[in-house]
């Protein structure tokens, strides 16, 4: 895993005030794999969830959705996550935000953040651990094609992966190559990023058809637009 | 313009009993802004979500086009859309010709698009701003206040229909219910991909065949959409919706 990946975790950590923040990757049934982890105890604490099934991070993962726990020492914590709340405990770790990595079909992991103090997490708080989530995901795509990270942060224009082109492609790239969505949205972005295109440039040429992915790796194009060697002339 | 009552009232009949039990979301706003179009008497509608970046999304749309999308994220600079998000409060613009100097990119786009008057209506969660709905209409003049006020009450059921989502477990925080909205409707984007690519057809075309086919067979649209993307989905059957009658 790049270190890009532990500096988001390391920059959530100290943007929420956490003591700890996790990542952990879904490697399909099973195979939850944590690759990255800041702050004391905080593989540990990882690891166990993936292992038991048990914990915030477990549950985000298994129900595709932000688990907010303001009392880890409460009743309700200690009845949903028995060996879990004993062991957060343990470390001194009293609140977590647990935020699935995903968009729609997809799923890469959960990001998880922390918190020595109970009490109320505040929607800023909140927020941030989302936008890490957000930044962590990008960076996991971008690292499954060898794109280099950290030349290519922002467009300006907004955050291109929620666009409805850009999934629209991701779905139909998927049965032009026979992959899943998620390998599918990888290529897109590869072939935004080496053709030096917007994401969603690129994924509106593919909607409208007049770029398709093939199995061979190259891109071909219909026969009455330029192929993508052409397109670095505009 | 104004809103007839008797259309209003079974639209809001219409819309209500789909809002009851397993409703899904993606598919009640899409009805709710087809809704819109057709009782509010304007040429377009849409709605934005605002995520945890504060960033406008679009959840739904009367409309395909990719004009319309563009209208919408131009709105994450500048519009009335942004200005109903900031202020809170409608913005009513009848001449968008007249409203080059404070949104000028966006009335050139609009323009190009062929509209002339637009109206942002917030939607309003106690005491913050969730998101808003567009209303486009290819004529200048204002939407007569009666008119609005049956489309801030639409916007209204929008908001209720996305929180209720989730039952309230966590009070005041709307990230789940919010997020869940915004996921479910990247996945039916990605499906709409997959339906396309399957059948040759076109997004637009793949979109109406997983609506129908949804409501013929009572599956939730995004139940539908992920055994569209995993593959588990009988995309022939899908396809065969296209020649019943709807």
């Amino acid at each position: 895993m790049p270190v890009a990946v532990g500096h988001v975790c390391a920059a959530c950590a100290a943007s929420v005030g956490a003591r700890g923040v996790g990542l952990t990757l879904a490697r399909g049934r099973g195979r939850d794999e944590p690759v990255c982890s800041v702050g004391p105890g905080t593989d540990e604490l990882e690891e166990m969830q993936f292992t038991l099934g048990e914990g915030p991070a477990a549950d985000a993962a298994a129900r595709r959705s932000p688990v907010l726990v303001a009392d880890l020492a409460g009743p309700e914590s200690g009845h949903r996550w028995p060996m879990f709340a004993r062991a957060a405990a343990r470390h001194g770790v009293r609140a977590m935000i647990s935020v699935p990595l995903r968009a729609g079909a997809i799923e890469v992991g959960v990001l998880s953040a922390y918190l020595t103090e109970r009490g109320v997490l505040s929607d800023d708080r909140v927020a941030d651990v989302l936008v890490y989530a957000d930044a962590a995901m990008l960076l996991v795509l971008s690292a499954a094609d060898g794109i280099a990270t950290g030349q290519r942060t922002s467009t300006g224009n907004g955050f291109d992966e929620r666009r409805a082109e850009v999934h629209q492609a991701a779905g139909m790239i998927s049965v032009q190559l026979g992959v899943g969505v998620e390998e599918a949205l990888v290529r897109l972005r590869a072939h935004a990023y080496a053709q030096d295109r917007r994401l969603v440039d690129v994924a509106r040429d593919v909607v409208e058809r007049r770029l398709r992915f093939s199995r061979d790796a190259t891109v071909d194009t219909n026969s009455d637009i330029p192929s993508p060697g052409k397109e670095e002339d505009r | 313009m104004t809103v007839s009552d008797q259309r209003a009232r079974e639209a809001f009949v219409a819309l209500s009993s789909t809002l009851v039990d397993d409703f899904d979301i993606i598919d009640f706003l899409d009805r709710l802004v087809d809704c819109c179009v057709e009782v509010l008497g304007v040429t377009a509608a849409g709605l934005l979500l605002v995520d945890h970046r504060g960033t406008l999304n679009m959840v739904a749309a009367s409309t395909e086009q990719a004009m319309i999308a563009e209208l919408f994220q131009l709105q994450n600079h500048e519009g009335p859309c942004l200005d109903a998000y900031h202020g809170g409060e409608a913005v009513l613009c009848a001449d968008l010709a007249g409203a080059s100097d404070r949104w000028p990119n966006f009335v050139r786009a609009a323009a190009g698009a062929g509209f002339a008057a637009v109206h942002a209506l917030p939607m309003r969660l106690r005491g913050t701003v969730i998101g808003g709905l567009n209303l486009f209409s290819a004529r200048q003049g204002a939407l007569d206040p009666a008119t609005v006020e049956v489309g801030q009450a639409l916007a209204n059921v929008a908001t209720v229909a996305i929180l209720r989502q989730r039952s309230a477990r966590h009070g005041d925080v709307v990230v789940e219910e919010l997020q869940a909205a915004l996921d479910s409707r990247i996945l039916v984007e990605q499906a709409k991909g997959v339906l396309a690519e399957r059948l040759n057809t076109t997004v637009e075309k793949s979109f109406d065949l997983l609506r129908r086919y949804a409501h013929a067979s009572s599956v939730p649209l995004a139940e539908l959409a992920a055994a569209v993307v995993d593959g588990s989905a009988d995309v022939a059957l899908i396809a065969a919706t296209d020649v019943r009658p709807a």
